[in-house]
């Protein structure tokens, strides 16, 4: 009886025992994913935390984990995580490119995938934010464009017709002048913020040959001459705020939507997020693309931002999964309605809640523009080169320098430019 | 060093074990986070480096671009210089004035160093975006007042030749800090060596040259170190404000080192920017030291 009770004690034990391994092995079952997202105004914390919770409910064998990052210290943090090898989030914004080598492949994923379509995506994001080196290496979230918005209140109060798609860089300075009253403290339009945005590539004008060994004949090239004496007309014509006047309004580029929102700018080179400030401002107005030149092709300054899954998961499938369904159409959908979001596919995207207004349907044909973004990122030391042509736009903003002096200026700037091309070149590659 | 291990008593062997222990936690925190970034950053100028990748090996090459072919460095070592130039004189000069002033014993002056201190220990973005305000050249308080005068004022800021002289201008406002420390210096200096001199018949200037001055040369020295390194090491108003414009006018040093190494991930590039600050700044306050010999004098002399 001793013996007996004694080795139903001993089986007791050992399943006592057996409990907690069984517990790992539940465990092991259920993957941890750790994310990496910012918060902002197109999906704030509390709606990324819900599309979580939605995503995890529905996936009982991966939960993801929401590390929400200030957007200002984002980039720094990623680069020292992933240049350190180790501690790097599963799934994150990959949003600047020297990232990239550290973005797993996707390419055999999106294949095997039937709910993942790359052709559903707007093709220029796709083509700039997802491929690289010809891997997939992310998928775009959202999307965002710079466009000109007009107080449409204040070209009815002068007498002016609304600018048309199809209008050029003449008629912006034309329409800007017409629209000044110094009396009321109002310019009619603003200025390019940089060199080579989507003016500039209207005009034909690159930086460097597309090899990358050349500035000679780019950087001072006649189409590059041309877009900066238009921007030298532009200056001279006093119908724009001047550096000051914009940069004193905001330090994160707000300037112009003040000074917009307030009536004193009639046009202004603005994005969507500014779209959604001036619906709740209460602003009438409209949107334009940015002006063409006639006979030129016609870019957009436009953005998304890559969400990938890094190199070094140990949860790859689980990672896609996670991705996939953050920045596949469920996702997106979901920040688009519980947020501000505007989504990389055009089928959601046709689904916003504001789609049938004017000005949504204005923004949605800049987005099928082609983008400055496409020679930017295939070309990775344009950031360095451009250093030089910043230099002559500063220039030409500030008034240091005569009409007749751009085309000298600009050859002055190939040297510099040639030099810090040729480094980089070594550096990152053409 | 085994020999005069040796040499110690038991007594005194434990002792300088226990100091060590003492020692450790520092000494294990000043090996980790300053000695080993030091060296570690020494190998990487030596290097190209992405961040991302792994460095690659190419000699003194970044030394050889620096000094043969790059101009931005050159520009960045001439704005930096020219702060330095400018600021340091009048920091110095401004904040002895400003201590000279609080040490006046009159009734609520504990609230006037409490206030001039203020400055000091608002962050630099903040006190940044306040001086954008203050010298906007079209609605801002300085132009406004000036105009009210009849002045036109400057573009401040958004001018390539007045852009420089508004950061230091900055800068000095911040003089606070240092007056506070010459503060404590010249509270040092005993009184009776003015009574003394007073009965000799000097007058107030000649206690200041012949008294003062020569007594506070320690607190001067020691300002003039801090606050020399402190302005080659100006970033955030040029980083917040010009982002070193107009026209490269305040492209401070840190502010090219920090474009390299986190903008276009050259870390490489950006770890030789940085030992040559280094150097630069351990060459001028071996310099400064070395003629300290000649004019700071201490009480002890």
């Amino acid at each position: 009886m001793w013996y007996r009770s004694r080795k139903i004690s001993l089986v007791l034990f050992a399943l006592l025992m057996l409990i907690p391994f069984g517990a790992v092995t539940l465990a092991q079952d259920v993957v941890t994913i750790e994310w990496w997202t910012v918060s902002s105004e197109e999906y704030s914390e509390e709606v990324q935390r819900a599309l979580v919770d939605q995503f995890n409910a529905e996936h009982p064998n991966i939960q993801v984990n929401i590390t929400v990052l200030p957007e200002s210290g984002f980039t720094e943090r990623m680069t020292a995580t992933l240049g350190a090898g180790s501690g790097a989030p599963d799934v994150a914004f990959f949003w600047d490119n020297n990232w990239f080598p550290q973005a797993l492949d996707l390419t055999a994923y999106i294949e095997a995938d039937p709910d993942l379509d790359p052709s559903t995506y707007f093709e220029g994001f796709w083509n700039t934010r997802s491929v690289w080196q010809d891997k997939i290496v992310g998928l775009p979230l959202g999307v965002g464009a710079n466009f000109v918005m007009y107080n449409k209140d204040v070209f009815d109060e002068m007498g002016v017709a609304y600018p048309s798609p199809d209008w050029t860089t003449e008629d912006y300075i034309a329409t800007a002048t017409t629209l000044t009253d110094p009396d009321k403290r109002r310019w009619g339009g603003d200025r390019p913020r940089g060199p080579f945005r989507a003016i500039w590539r209207n005009y034909g004008a690159f930086p460097y040959s597309d090899d990358s060994t050349t500035v000679e004949g780019y950087l001072n090239s006649d189409a590059s001459v041309a877009a900066y004496t238009w921007l030298w007309d532009l200056v001279a014509s006093n119908v724009t705020p001047t550096p000051a006047d914009i940069e004193i309004l905001g330090t994160e580029g707000t300037g112009p939507i003040d000074l917009f929102l307030a009536g004193r700018l009639a046009m202004a080179t603005l994005n969507q997020g500014h779209v959604l400030t001036a619906v709740e401002s209460g602003v009438n107005f409209g949107i334009v693309p940015e002006p063409q030149i006639p006979g030129n092709e016609r870019y957009a300054n436009a953005w998304s931002l890559t969400a990938s899954v890094w190199a070094g998961t140990e949860h790859p499938d689980e990672a896609y999964e996670w991705l996939s369904y953050w920045v596949g159409p469920e996702g997106q959908q979901f920040l688009m309605q519980n947020g501000h979001l505007f989504p990389s596919i055009p089928a959601v995207l046709e689904t916003h809640p504001d789609a049938d207004k004017d000005y949504v349907q204005a923004f949605f044909a800049v987005l099928e523009q082609r983008q400055v973004a496409e020679w930017v990122n295939a070309h990775p030391c344009n950031g360095t080169v451009l250093r030089a042509a910043v230099d002559a736009w500063d220039l030409v903003n500030l008034g240091e320098i005569g009409r007749d002096d751009i085309k000298a200026t600009l050859d002055s700037l190939v040297e510099p430019a040639q030099q810090a091309l040729d480094e980089c070149v070594a550096r990152l590659g053409a | 060093m085994l020999a005069s291990w040796r040499r110690l008593s038991p007594m005194a062997r434990r002792e300088a074990l226990e100091a060590y222990l003492a020692l450790s936690p520092w000494l294990l925190g000043f090996t980790l986070f300053t000695v080993m970034p030091i060296a570690v950053s020494i190998f990487l100028s030596f290097t190209q480096w992405t961040i991302i990748e792994q460095p690659i090996w190419i000699g003194a090459d970044n030394y050889v671009r620096m000094f043969t072919r790059d101009p931005l460095f050159w520009q960045a070592l001439k704005v930096t210089g020219s702060f330095v130039l400018i600021s340091l004189p009048l920091k110095l000069v401004l904040g002895l004035a400003l201590a000279l002033l609080l040490n006046n014993r009159l009734p609520g002056m504990n609230f006037f160093r409490t206030v001039f201190y203020i400055p000091a220990v608002i962050s630099g973005v903040a006190v940044s975006l306040m001086w954008m305000w203050l010298l906007q050249p079209d609605t801002g308080v300085v132009n406004t007042l000036l105009d009210a005068v009849g002045v036109k004022g400057p573009n401040w800021f958004w001018d390539k030749d007045w852009a420089l002289p508004s950061v230091a201008l900055m800068s000095i406002w911040k003089v606070g800090g240092s007056a506070i420390i010459y503060l404590a210096g010249l509270q040092n200096i005993p009184a009776q060596l003015y009574e003394a001199a007073e009965i000799d018949g000097a007058g107030k200037w000649g206690r200041f040259w012949r008294i003062t001055i020569p007594l506070l040369t320690p607190t001067i020295f020691f300002q003039l170190i801090i606050e020399m390194i402190d302005s080659f090491k100006v970033f955030t108003e040029a980083f917040v404000i010009t982002q070193g414009g107009p026209l490269k006018s305040t492209y401070f040093y840190m502010l090219y080192f920090y474009e390299e190494a986190f903008r276009n991930f050259n870390m490489g590039y950006a770890s030789a920017l940085a030992l040559f600050l280094t150097l630069i700044i351990l060459a001028t306050t071996i310099f400064i030291n070395y003629t300290s010999k000649r004019w700071v004098y201490y009480e002890s002399e």
